[in-house]
């Protein structure tokens, strides 16, 4: 290469390389343009609503709760005003120590206790921390008119859930308390805020998205250090809807008080048996239905030991929570109406004839000879107390409650399950799912119990731990005595006191099994004006033969008049109310046994089912029967008798 | 026949052509898309700075953008001034102009000098102004290097590049010692553009990039910077990650531009900005507030702006009546580029963080009156590239 070549390759160098960075400058450009692209076309939303969050806070204060009514509208559950302290956290920490120190002194509680709520990161830093509630009149007045000694200090009066008739309907109304972390993930959606207050329990809480008052929300901006600087947008707060309860409240507060006057009598009882330490009932827990046989409509419906929901108003204290987990005290927050799961005992017996008529296993012309006993399987099984009722029929059966006559039936069952025929030797189990045994009533209540009915299938499941297996082949067959035990109510058969209501509902409405309905009517809050009517649902026919269903109320008829319940009906006018009912004196290993009875009223186009059990408590009529009568008196507008007093005579 | 009877008299109207031009003022030949496009930019850069500002002053909105318009109103005279001498007398003065920007960054260095940021890299000024004589040093680098390379045309030899590498190394290394890691960087890149077009060979380009490499290293990895300052330099690499405090700047940062959308909030409704979300917003970070409140159609529209600034500079380098026109524009261009993909990269998180001006936009005196002075030397090179 000349010397000359080389100087022109020098020159044309500059413009060559002149290019090359007009090209990385050109490629660089697109790059930046690229990236602004991708962040605010592409991938950018989502950093877009990071500033919205960055520089928006939301303030939510919950609105007025709705309240809880009775069927005559009557308040359950409402708002009563409560005197409170509030202190804004936003003032200087001087004055902040300042205001706890001279707000301990006036109120007379430590200043611990005033600053835990301070520092409380549940509540909202924009908002005014209540610090004390239930505050006296003189002590807002001291504030009021010394504000300048305490600065970011206000006196407001702030809704307090309050239930006006203390622990009555306690169960069915539930309380209320603050949402929990479980609860808040759970609601996602429905955006609840850490220290709002929700219901736990009952109807506070099946029906709490209407209660719900609609919280007012405040957008308030803030800057990068969170100081609030305006309010961009805010929604005010309504009051939550009001909730019309289909309880009937005077027929529930009939129903807890014969409850627990019952109770309390059964424990003064001499126990024959005396499997209860003393030598006399413990009656430890019992509760009672009443349904409105129409329509399903729970009228009332109480569980004993109760509690009274105005102590969860605050956190509930500590020492109360332990007594309400005291075994001793038998589990007050425990509603054994729809969780308590009992052995019917011969109130089953409606259901057995139910089954062994539809099933043609008996008629009601059939007589049985009963002599007290009968053999079955090689095991002899006796009426209660030993009873010789001679030749009867379905209907004196069932009115003297003959456990020979429903033995027969069992044995019967058992005989055709034997020979293969499952579909009639089921027959009672099959019969009882349709009356709505075995599986939760969809009441609405949390925690509802299934119940039990037992059959071939369930007794090789409960079986199938046990280890030893000749023990475990032998209990997992379906045996005689699981027929006849199931004809009459006991074995493994469990029921809730509402299923059996439900249950006895359906044979005295002709067939219908409806779902229990708590509440009738969503209306305005404190306003006439209805939101949505909660129409009753029948959830499917029973296909009750009506002859079966006349024979059978025949016999039910005469139990309060002639058979097991005469002597706590005794006196009754059935003349101007006819009514039936049905004992239940039930079996529980290692306890006394459990009382129970059903009553239905009026015969023609029954309107009420009644049904009580009493744990612990001896026979059927002496214990259940009379608190089933107070309640059908108070219902048909009757004298009030008081079958309480009358001793009790041990029949079955 | 037409076309042999045109071709002389064609030439002859181009001879004459190219004689009046040479003859009439520089100023018929002054590029007005350039100085558009820069007032063009100076002018939404005032708009912007008040937007970051109008809430930080108690009482007085206007504080920051007032000063801010003496500092464009100033650099807009300095601009005029520059163009009206002829760029080639600066050439001749190359080796007082390096003797006087060495001088002052030494003398910043010294108790003169005074500190601010965690930087020895000011002068205080009366009336509250400051200069910072790292950004003219880059404008004063420019013309000695480019003066050197023009004086050795086509020899640039391993001792003359060694000489040349010197020249450059010395104001780096003291703007390194303030230390201001962003000017140096800017420093070392305007040195190597410049070298690359004046006939730098492929290898000698290879030992030289290796060697700023090595440079930055060591400046990083040998307590040179504050341990705060490394983080923020490499906290680009991993956003969003565990040192929360060093990754802040540029989360805020890709928040408020992501928050603009297409079409941006809104002048003045951008909550990022407004709300004061994102830090050193009127200086550093004022692409930000381009980018919230003007939304892609606005930023667009700027990266327009210095994309006319920047082509327009390129093709001075072209047209450039001589080569050390050529490669002061070079010089210009690669200062221009590096710190718009710098500046504009680290607010969208894809460069590191250093404290590197937006030309025209961030608020600051010493920038907005050093890059006028480099349009008007550009703007001189375009008028006289025919005379």
């Amino acid at each position: 290469m000349s010397s000359s070549d080389r100087r022109h390759a020098s020159e044309a160098n500059p413009r060559v390389r002149l290019s090359v960075i007009g090209i990385v400058v050109m490629a660089l450009f697109c790059t930046l343009l690229a990236r602004l692209w991708f962040l605010q076309a592409g991938a950018g939303q989502k950093l877009a609503a990071v500033a919205t969050r960055n520089s928006v806070r939301i303030v939510q204060t919950p609105g007025l709760r709705g309240r809880l009514l009775d069927d005559k509208g009557r308040v359950l559950a409402q708002n009563r005003v409560e005197n409170a302290i509030l202190v804004d956290r936003k003032i200087t920490p001087q004055n902040l120590k300042l205001v706890v120190a001279r707000l301990a002194f006036m109120l007379q509680v430590p200043p611990a206790s005033i600053e835990k709520r301070l520092n409380d990161k549940r509540i909202s830093p924009y908002r005014p921390v209540p610090v004390a509630t239930g505050v006296s009149i003189d002590a807002i007045t001291v504030i009021k008119e010394h504000q300048q000694d305490f600065p970011g200090v206000e006196a407001d009066q702030i809704p307090i859930r309050s239930y006006p008739g203390g622990s009555l309907g306690a169960h069915v109304l539930g309380y209320t308390g603050e949402v929990s972390d479980a609860e808040l993930k759970q609601q996602r959606d429905a955006h609840y805020q850490l220290g709002e207050t929700v219901g736990k329990s009952g109807a506070e809480q099946m029906f709490e998205s209407e209660l719900r008052g609609k919280p007012q929300i405040d957008k308030i901006e803030v800057d990068s250090r969170g100081k609030p600087l305006r309010t961009v947008d805010e929604r005010p707060a309504g009051p939550g809807h009001d909730v019309q309860l289909t309880i009937d409240l005077d027929i529930q507060q009939t129903a807890e008080q014969t409850l627990a006057d019952a109770m309390r009598q059964a424990r003064g009882l001499r126990d024959a048996s005396a499997k209860s330490g003393s030598g006399r009932f413990a009656a430890p827990a019992g509760s009672v239905v009443v349904l409105n046989a129409q329509d399903g409509s729970v009228v009332a419906m109480a569980s004993n030991p109760t509690y009274d929901p105005n102590e969860f108003l605050n956190g509930i204290p500590t020492d109360q929570f332990k007594a309400l987990n005291d075994p001793a005290n038998h589990f007050p927050l425990i509603d054994r109406a729809v969780q308590g799961q009992y052995a019917p005992g011969s109130t089953w017996k409606t259901f057995s004839a139910i089954a062994a008529l539809d099933a043609g296993v008996t008629s009601p012309g059939r007589v049985i000879n009963d002599n007290g006993s009968i053999k079955v399987g090689g095991f002899t099984f006796h009426n209660a107390g030993g009873t010789r009722n001679g030749a009867i029929s379905l209907q004196k059966a069932l009115t003297v409650s003959s456990d020979v006559y429903f033995y027969t039936l069992g044995a019967d069952f058992w005989g055709r399950f034997h020979r293969g025929d499952t579909t009639t030797g089921y027959a009672i189990q099959n019969s009882a799912r349709t009356y709505g045994f075995g599986q939760p009533t969809d009441v609405g209540l949390d925690g509802e119990a299934a119940g039990r009915i037992p059959d071939e299938a369930f007794k090789k499941d409960f079986n199938k731990n046990q280890p030893n297996p000749r023990v475990k082949a032998e209990n997992s067959i379906w045996l005689p005595g699981d027929s006849v035990n199931l004809a009459v109510g006991q074995g493994d058969l469990l029921v809730t006191p509402l299923q059996l209501a439900r249950g006895y509902a359906a044979f005295a409405n002709g067939g219908e099994l409806l779902t229990p309905r708590l509440a009738s009517q969503i209306r305005d809050y404190d306003s006439p004006t209805v939101v949505r009517d909660l129409a009753p649902h029948t959830l499917a026919s029973t296909h009750l033969d009506p002859a079966a269903r006349s024979a059978i109320l025949a016999g039910l008829e005469g139990v309060p008049r002639t058979g097991t319940a005469a002597q706590p009906f005794k006196g009754f006018p059935f003349d101007k109310v006819s009514i039936a009912g049905k004992t239940g004196t039930a079996e529980v290993n290692n306890k006394s046994t459990t009382s129970l009875f059903v009553g239905i009223m009026p015969t023609d186009n029954p309107q009420y089912v009644v049904a009580a059990v009493v744990e612990e408590a001896g026979f059927g009529s002496a214990v259940a029967a009379p608190i089933v009568r107070t309640i059908l008196e108070k219902l048909a507008g009757l004298a009030p008798s008081n079958p309480l007093v009358a001793a009790p005579k041990a029949i079955d | 026949m037409a076309t042999i009877s045109s071709a002389p008299s064609a030439r002859r109207a181009m001879l004459s052509d190219r004689r009046a031009r040479i003859e009439a003022s520089p100023l018929r030949h002054l590029d007005v898309l350039l100085i558009a496009a820069v007032i063009g930019t100076a002018g939404l850069g005032l708009l912007m700075v008040y937007s970051a500002t109008r809430n930080t002053v108690r009482g007085d909105p206007l504080h920051y953008v007032r000063r801010q318009g003496v500092f464009v109103f100033v650099g807009v005279l300095l601009m005029a001034a520059v163009m009206a001498v002829d760029y080639r007398k600066l050439r001749d003065l190359s080796v007082l102009v390096y003797g006087g920007l060495i001088f002052g960054l030494l003398a910043v260095l010294s108790p003169v000098g005074s500190r601010s940021k965690g930087t020895q890299g000011w002068f205080q000024l009366p009336g509250g102004f400051q200069l910072q004589p790292s950004e003219f040093a880059k404008f004063a680098l420019v013309i000695a290097v480019a003066g050197y390379c023009y004086q050795h045309r086509g020899d640039l030899d391993a001792w003359r590049l060694t000489v040349a590498v010197s020249l450059a190394v010395v104001p780096i290394g003291l703007v390194m010692l303030q230390p201001d890691l962003g000017s140096a960087m800017v420093m070392a890149l305007i040195v190597i553009a410049i070298l690359a077009v004046a006939g730098l060979r492929g290898r000698q380009m290879i030992v030289l990039l290796a060697l700023a490499a090595t440079g930055i290293f060591a400046v990083v990895n040998l307590g040179v910077l504050k341990q705060y300052q490394v983080d923020r330099l490499t906290s680009f690499l991993n956003q969003g990650g565990d040192k929360k405090r060093a990754t802040y700047n540029v989360d805020q940062s890709k928040t408020a531009v992501a928050n603009g959308q297409l079409t941006g909030r809104g002048l003045f409704h951008g909550t990022q900005t407004q709300l004061g979300f994102v830090p050193e917003q009127r200086t550093d970070f004022i692409f930000t507030v381009v980018g919230e409140e003007l939304g892609f159609l606005g930023g667009a529209t700027l990266l327009a702006l210095f994309a006319i600034i920047v082509w327009r500079t390129w093709r001075t380098a072209r047209l450039a009546g001589d080569f050390f026109g050529t490669l002061v524009c070079v010089g210009f261009l690669a200062m221009f580029t590096f710190q718009i993909f710098e500046n504009v990269g680290m607010t969208m998180g894809i460069m590191p963080i250093t404290g590197l001006p937006l030309p025209f936009m961030s608020y600051g005196g010493s920038s907005v009156i050093a890059y006028f002075a480099c349009i008007g030397l550009i703007a001189s090179i375009h008028m006289r590239r025919f005379a």
